[in-house]
């Protein structure tokens, strides 16, 4: 589990390109939305839709769903371990 | 002096029909024209749409066109079938030949252009020079020229590109030349086509609906893309009189502002909206409660449809008017929206009638719109159209019979003087700055890009991180213009792109064509828009006025400036941002190398920023007096608009200092207020096609 937050923070970092952003300035379980943690707006929500489609083969049809699963990087990786298809 | 602009001739195509006459039938009986895809060649068949139910091949027959030998858009054909019913409704054109019996000026709005053969051949574009005639079709500006040239020679031509508003900001465009006494009559309008970039940037930003759409529903989904295309005839009272011209409607009122809120969602508060709506009324002088029916924009989409809701409710109170979305019938025509349902709304007026809100079935948040067909007699009509970057308008019209509360003026000749307070330019010159102008940077490469700026002390980190280098320059020098200037929040807005943002359409389209219509990134899509660098400046701005965004070629800054100068004359508005932005890649510029643009030319980038206001503060670089836009015009015509400015000195161009783009006229402004020294001068721009003149005053 480790091993894909570390991959997925890599991930959020480039497709939402987050340029003064490292990896380990960004907690685990802080909020990715809104203002407290990252900050994310509705259009990267969408980017993360994409992403989780391209990279491991989730097809999320609502964004709405997006809501529950972008909470945090840990709620985000725990859904994609128990989803994933590649 | 005083006059109503009446409309005497509209035009129509639509998923619902082949002109007014099956476009009312379609109305009558409830018949919608969203289908199953048939004419675009793409995978998403999942979404159903609103096809014009013509291929291409089909519409060329119908207007005597031949494909081999004449490359065509969908939208350009399109424009043409429109535009001739309004033309020989408004008996302008010669019945036999067909063409124009006096040149008058065309405006269109359109957002696509010819991204339909773009797509389809941008791979040959790169690698082959087998479809090179269609790199030449791909702008906006080119879309206007193909439709007007059908016809003849019109007199001037500008084209309108605020994504969904696009066709209601020709209408408005169109009206303030009319009532600035600059023409008689104006034909106005726009056309789309639908294509893969934007069904797919749409299905990217998850805003279209599997099923046919349902406007205020409570299960709304989303939207169905649609397409087609629709022009007004406008003129004043007068000439229509003399002319014998049938008045079919007056167009009473129009609004424009700016939500300055979000890329592409709507506020909460319809703020935007609100204001648009509001302004139309007040141009026209009614109270809320005489509005007989609003045709709302009503896209279908979660967002819109409770925004607008709230919006109306804001300004109508407890006295909600009818209201209903077409859309549910045409699908979203996107940039023609706003003359479709124009055109929807003259019907509605002419045979007294609500048009029906299809698939309605349980409000929710939302108002409740008209569900059941309903015989009405309407006198006032507004008609909503809303677009990406929270470009709003609506427009008013009245019943040819309804009482005229307030004419609008004429402009006489105590308008106001506009002056030139400042201008920021970032480009091959040191950017932000004009004191490197007596010792510029030779240009030496075919393509030199912008030196950059720095641009964290305008733009915070989280917001630059998703901005190409043409949104950080609209921003950057915005920001310097209005600082010089002294004013905070400009009234109005107007910026002038010829290609729009070329980086962004250029991933997205690559993307689109190389890896196939799957996982394409929201962010580039919705930055791809031509108006996306003017509302981006209008919400850095809080700039909630007049936003507009043109897209014509070679002469979009002088459209820009055109709009601006008959609006601050008239005292409409006290000062305006006018911008001018073009970026370039290098296989962007490989391309229109390649399709006979820049032929031993320096390509270089623009982005201007300047402030116009009515208030000379003491620091003003010069009075713009006067301007003009000729299309084609005979030899005549040039030299009596020439002879018009006198004996004035004339700046050609500041090519050799600011190499070539489309929007470069504004860098040769530029130049000249900067190095005028006292004297009258004329900034003079001519190519094969187009004479411009803009005559500065010290």
């Amino acid at each position: 589990m480790e091993e894909l937050i570390q991959k997925l923070k890599k991930e959020i970092i480039e497709v939402l390109n987050l340029e003064d952003i490292k990896p380990e300035d960004i907690d685990t379980n802080a909020p990715l939305f809104g203002d407290e943690g990252l900050g994310l707006d509705s259009i990267d929500a969408l980017e993360l839709i994409v992403l989780m489609e391209k990279n491991y083969g989730i097809k999320l049809q609502d964004p709405n769903q997006g809501k529950e699963i972008f909470k945090s990087i840990s709620v985000m990786a725990d859904y994609i371990s128990k989803n994933r298809t590649k | 002096m005083y006059t109503d602009i009446l409309i005497t001739g509209a035009g129509i195509v639509s998923a619902i029909g082949i002109g007014k006459t099956e476009t009312l039938c379609s109305l009558r009986d409830g018949r919608s024209g969203i289908r199953p895809l048939r004419y675009l060649k793409t995978d998403h068949h999942e979404f159903p749409v609103g096809e014009v139910q013509l291929s291409n091949d089909e519409m060329c027959a119908l207007l005597g066109i031949n494909p081999a030998s004449q490359p065509t858009t969908r939208t350009a054909l399109m424009g043409m079938l429109a535009l001739k019913e309004a033309l020989e409704q408004a008996r302008l054109i010669d019945p036999k030949t067909q063409r124009l019996k006096d040149p008058i000026p065309l405006i269109s709005g359109t957002t696509v252009g010819g991204m339909d053969k773009s797509e389809l051949y941008y791979l040959d574009f790169l690698e082959n020079d087998s479809r090179n005639e269609y790199i030449r079709t791909h702008d906006c500006g080119a879309c206007t020229e193909m439709i007007a040239d059908h016809f003849g020679r019109f007199s001037m031509l500008s084209t309108l590109s605020t994504a969904c508003s696009s066709a209601a900001n020709a209408v408005i465009l169109g009206a303030e030349m009319i009532r600035a006494g600059r023409s008689q009559c104006v034909v106005v309008g726009g056309s789309e086509c639908i294509t893969k970039f934007h069904l797919n940037g749409f299905a990217s930003l998850m805003i279209l609906d599997k099923e046919p759409c349902r406007p205020f529903d409570q299960s709304r989904a989303g939207l169905n893309l649609g397409e087609g295309a629709a022009w007004l005839v406008l003129e004043t009272r007068e000439h229509a009189h003399r002319r014998n011209a049938t008045p079919l409607a007056r167009l009473a009122g129009y609004g424009n502002a700016c939500d300055a809120f979000h890329q592409t969602a709507t506020s909460p508060d319809g703020e935007g909206p609100y204001l648009a709506m509001k302004q139309a009324l007040e141009r026209a002088g009614i109270m809320p409660s005489q509005v007989d029916y609003i045709n709302a924009h009503g896209t279908a989409t979660n967002n819109n449809d409770i925004s607008e809701s709230t919006a109306i409710r804001r300004l109508f109170g407890n006295q909600l008017p009818p209201v209903s979305s077409t859309k549910a019938f045409t699908g979203h025509t996107t940039s023609a929206s706003g003359t479709i349902e124009a055109v929807i709304c003259l019907l509605a007026i002419q045979h007294c009638f609500l048009p029906v809100n299809l698939r309605f079935k349980a409000a929710g948040e939302c108002l409740t719109p008209i569900y059941q067909a309903t015989d009405k007699n309407l006198h006032y009509v507004l008609s909503n159209a809303f677009g990406f970057g929270g470009n709003d308008s609506a427009l008013l019209f009245a019943s040819p019979t309804a009482s005229a509360n307030s004419q609008f003026s004429i402009l006489n000749s105590r308008s106001k003087k506009v002056y030139l307070l400042s201008a920021s330019q970032i480009s091959a010159q040191e950017p932000l700055r004009e004191d490197w102008i007596d010792s510029p940077i030779p240009l030496t490469q075919p393509l030199t890009p912008s030196r950059e700026a720095d641009y964290k002390q305008f733009i915070p980190p989280l917001e630059a991180r998703r901005m190409g280098k043409i949104l950080k320059r609209a921003i950057a020098t915005a920001r310097t213009a209005t600082a010089q200037a002294g004013i905070d929040t400009p009234q109005a807005i107007i910026t002038a792109t010829g290609l729009g943002c070329v980086e962004n359409t250029e991933i997205f389209l690559d993307a689109l064509c190389r890896q196939g219509e799957d996982q394409l990134m929201p962010t580039r899509f919705m930055q791809s828009t031509h108006n996306t660098m003017s509302s981006i400046v209008a919400i850095n701005l809080h700039a909630h006025g007049y936003n507009a965004t043109y897209a014509h070629n070679t002469v979009s800054f002088q459209s820009a400036l055109l709009d601006a100068l008959l609006q601050l004359r008239r005292s409409t508005i006290g000062n305006a941002l006018v911008c001018a932005h073009d970026e370039m890649t290098p296989s962007y510029h490989a391309l229109l190398c390649k399709g006979g643009y820049l032929k031993d030319k320096h390509a270089t980038e623009c982005a201007v920023s300047m402030m116009l206001s009515t208030e000379n503060n003491g620091h003003a670089l010069c009075e713009i007096a006067d301007m003009r836009i000729l299309y084609r015009p005979t030899e005549a015509e040039r030299q009596q608009a020439l002879a018009e400015f006198g004996d004035v000195t004339y700046h050609t161009s500041a090519e050799n200092i600011f190499g070539t783009s489309y929007t470069a006229p504004a860098l040769d402004l530029y130049a000249a207020a900067h190095t005028m020294n006292n004297r009258p001068i004329v900034v003079q721009y001519s190519d094969d096609k187009y004479l411009t003149l803009i005559f500065l005053r010290p």
